[in-house]
């Protein structure tokens, strides 16, 4: 007989566990989903899996689609950690992407060392603007921030539409949507001759290093992990609520301008239509199969970039849609919520009582 | 015609804990019988069972020689055993009458007709007709119990009733339990208050950790030797000293006016008071009357007008709780789960909740992790905190030793006020005694203390001046020699 039990505490292998628990039965439900659709399972996994990374080139395609991921999932962290439910990363990637953008463009035909480092503090800054929207509405409004941002992110897409179409589409672009290519100056130098990957993979580990500090070592990584747990105590305690609700909404933001940023001014090169995968979006998942912990949140981005990749394989030699991408990121959270009723009860195998 | 209600046997096991270890009781009709028990000592689990809340590992239950299948609450209620739980479980918005046909499948008419006959009867008086939210607590207590006088019940169970009445309304329930008893309803009283059970039982069952420890009739029993059967051992009484009458002011409190945007909390209206340096200035009331509010005003987690406080010669209405603190001010609030503590948090975590600067846990912004575990570890032995590990998470401290922490956390900084809201709610009584002899040992040192409490016998036993609380407005302050229970109960109803 199988019996459940509650655990007294929940145990901190288990914590860690589950997540690859979570990807072990993601595999499985998948390769059943191939079966069903009459592909050989094994096979179609290690397309969907092993074959986009199997060469330097897919490496750096895992890298390259891995960056955005972690950043913007590290900039969550500090909002999901203090009980601020920002899902809006999306929008804040394309506002940062916009004012960046609009600001490589002014220098379209310059060139100078100055000018990468102005972009790149632009996209920041504009992802803290547009973040900081919901932060304001929220601390003064009592406005709930899961729905301001959401619906932010659907503001930015159309604005980024606007420009891209109208004001900034490129003169000698035959009117396709999408702005003139920005000057080398404004772009992030790639790191290796022939690979996409791009310096823009230096700023996600320096987040990395850096949220780790905060997290653990600081007063503000404090206050937030004490707000996360109660809000109540936190105000006991006397901790300034409306100023960390704003901060952990502008960390965020930047780093998912900063995201932006790096598509634009890396494998893009220019301002159009559909310059982010979601990676706003997927970043949630990959913060909360991270477990919030920066290096959690390094395997988890890259687990989640391989999905993106093995979408494009699968349906280059499999002609499966490659919006499997997203139905495997979608398990990938399924199956991690469900496995994390492990952390609090555990399945005692008993023999039959008479 | 006789009931007999016999449990036999009776077994619940929760992981890490035994609710009831194989209890076997027997009940006759004709009499009120008192399940007596600490908190925690598997009462609650007991009553649960015989309500059909709560399914027993083993065990069985008869009621007149049938062995009775509580699956469900309904079960019970088939079964004639009615049920007045500590909280009432009412529909605040609808009539007392709704409240009444709720769960009833006669005709309208005649349950009307039933309910004037039992109030009649018992000389209740309510208005069937106005919303439950406008009665007092003793009048919804009224309605669960007629709501289950309408199912003529053989079977009565009382949880802890009194915990929200004043003395008044006691002593009318008490009445009402009596003639009940005498028209041959079984009545079971579940308490923790040894002076109830002296009042109103024929008989008591004492419980402690699960076991039923014995049965006795109450005439062979007084509250010492119950309450030695309650803790399981001899406890020694603690008696504060008159304080030296101080004339240093330390607090003053004038004109605090609090509204609330949240229509469940209460208005602070005109509050007046001060306490001078080494006194105790208990606040007495029954709970839900503005103390949550009055203590976050003055922690600080409600602002206020910066004139309304003035805390040793300084004005800090509009400060912080964190600001207060370095004042030398210091709370602990009532809810040691969910506000004063962080169960999922180690030990020392929580200790850094109290950022006092001098106590210099955080430098430059970043955690200094070495100080706080020195602190902790001095708070730990200190304060009795039975652990020798800081780093063990403070969700497998028991309530009492929980809130030794907490106690001690907010004292290491000597604080001239100590503001604590009922501080050993839910507290075994060895932890009682050890929490009122350190609030005594604090006014021993010429420091001060506001006490908001709802437990009567802690207010007396520990203030030197007593006000009441009631609506958001506090009575005119006493010295608590004068003060004695019935007085404060007369008070806390409303009545000047």
């Amino acid at each position: 007989m199988i019996k459940i039990v509650k655990r007294d505490q929940p145990s901190r292998a288990i914590f860690f566990f589950t997540p690859v628990l979570a990807i072990f039965l993601t595999l499985v439900a998948g390769g059943l989903i191939f079966f069903i659709l009459g592909f050989k399972p094994f096979e179609a996994l290690k397309f969907f899996f092993i074959v986009p990374i199997a060469d330097k080139y897919g490496f750096s395609e895992l890298l390259l689609k891995a960056t955005p991921l972690c950043l913007i999932a590290i900039g969550l962290s500090f909002c999901f950690k203090s009980n601020n439910w920002n899902i809006g990363a999306e929008g804040q990637l394309t506002f940062g992407a916009i004012v960046s953008g609009g600001v490589a463009l002014l220098f379209y035909e310059q060139e100078g060392f100055y000018i990468l480092p102005i972009v790149i503090l632009a996209g920041a800054i504009g992802g803290m603007l547009y973040a900081s929207i919901p932060a304001i509405l929220k601390t003064y409004f009592n406005t709930n921030e899961i729905l301001v941002s959401l619906m932010l992110v659907y503001v930015s897409k159309l604005i980024l539409d606007y420009l891209v179409v109208g004001p900034w589409s490129n003169p000698e672009g035959f009117n396709f949507p999408e702005t003139r290519q920005f000057s080398d100056s404004a772009k992030l130098p790639l790191l290796f001759e022939g690979l996409r990957i791009h310096a823009g993979i230096f700023l996600a580990l320096a987040a990395v290093v850096i949220s780790w500090f905060v997290f653990y070592k600081t007063y503000l990584g404090f206050q937030m992990k004490v707000s996360g747990f109660s809000l109540k105590t936190a105000k006991y305690a006397g901790y300034k609520g409306k100023k960390m609700i704003i901060l952990v909404f502008l960390i965020s933001g930047a780093c998912a301008g900063l995201a932006g940023v790096g598509e634009i001014t890396g494998p893009i090169g220019q301002l159009h239509r559909e310059i982010s995968p979601d990676y706003g979006f997927t970043a949630i998942i990959v913060a909360f199969l991270g477990r919030l912990h920066p290096v959690g949140i390094i395997f988890a981005s890259l687990v989640v970039a391989i999905t993106y990749l093995g979408a494009e394989t699968a349906q280059i030699f499999m002609q499966i849609p490659k919006y499997t991408g997203q139905v495997f990121q979608g398990m990938i959270l399924f199956f991690l919520l469900a496995s994390d009723y492990l952390l609090f009860f555990k399945i005692k195998f008993i023999g039959l009582k008479k | 015609m006789n009931t007999n209600l016999k449990i036999s046997n009776v077994t619940k096991i929760y992981p890490g804990c035994v609710a009831n270890d194989n209890v076997s009781l027997e009940f006759n009709s004709g009499k009120i019988y008192a399940l007596l028990g600490e908190n925690g000592a598997g009462k609650s689990t007991l009553v649960k069972i015989l309500s059909g809340v709560i399914i027993p590992d083993e065990g069985k239950i008869y009621l007149n020689e049938n062995n009775l299948k509580l699956n469900s609450p309904l079960d019970a209620k088939k079964n004639d055993i009615g049920m007045v739980f500590q909280h009432f479980n009412l529909f605040e918005t609808l009539s007392v009458f709704e409240n009444l046909i709720i769960d009833s499948d006669e005709q309208r008419e005649s349950v009307r007709e039933k309910i004037d006959a039992i109030m009649k009867k018992y000389n209740f008086s309510i208005d069937l007709d106005i919303p439950v939210l406008n009665l007092s607590a003793g009048q919804k207590q009224k309605v669960e119990i007629i709501r289950c006088l309408i199912r003529s019940p053989k079977v009565l169970i009382m949880d802890e009733p009194t915990s929200v009445l004043t003395e008044q309304e006691t002593s009318e329930l008490f009445l009402s339990l009596k003639k009940f008893s005498e028209e041959g309803i079984l009545i079971i009283y579940i308490t923790h208050k040894l002076k109830e059970v002296m009042q109103l039982c024929d008989e008591v069952a004492v419980m402690r950790r699960g076991k039923l420890v014995s049965v006795s009739e109450i005439k062979n029993e007084n509250i010492e030797s119950l309450a030695n059967k309650m803790v399981g051992q001899n406890l020694k009484t603690i008696k504060k000293k008159k304080a030296k009458t101080s004339s240093d002011q330390l607090i003053k409190i004038t004109n605090l006016n609090f509204t609330s945007e949240d229509p469940f909390e209460t208005n602070l209206t005109d509050i007046n008071f001060s306490v001078n340096r080494g006194e105790c200035l208990g606040i007495a009331g029954i709970s839900g009357n503005g103390q949550s509010e009055l203590f976050q005003v003055l922690s600080g987690e409600i602002i206020s007008e910066k004139n309304s406080i003035e805390f040793n010669n300084n004005y800090i209405g509009d400060l912080s709780p964190q600001e207060r603190r370095e004042y030398l001010m210091a709370f602990s609030p009532e809810d040691r789960l969910e506000q004063a503590a962080i169960p999922q948090m180690k030990i020392f975590e929580n200790v850094a909740l109290n950022n006092f600067k001098s106590s210099n846990f955080f430098n430059n912004g970043l955690i200094n992790e070495n100080k706080i575990k020195e602190h902790s570890k001095k708070i730990i032995s200190d304060f009795n905190v039975n652990t020798d590990n800081i780093e063990l998470k403070s969700q497998f401290l028991s309530g009492g030793n929980l809130q030794k922490l907490i106690i001690g956390r907010e004292l290491i900084t000597s604080p001239d006020l100590l503001i604590c809201f009922n501080p050993t709610w839910g507290l075994d009584v060895g932890a009682i005694n050890y929490i009122h002899e350190t609030l005594i040992k604090i006014n021993e040192q010429n420091k001060s203390i506001i006490l908001i409490s709802t437990d009567t016998d802690e207010l007396l036993k520990l203030s030197d001046k007593i006000s009441v609380i009631h609506k958001g407005k506090l009575s005119k302050i006493m010295n608590s020699e004068e003060v004695t229970s019935e007085k404060l109960g007369i008070l806390m109803g409303g009545a000047n």
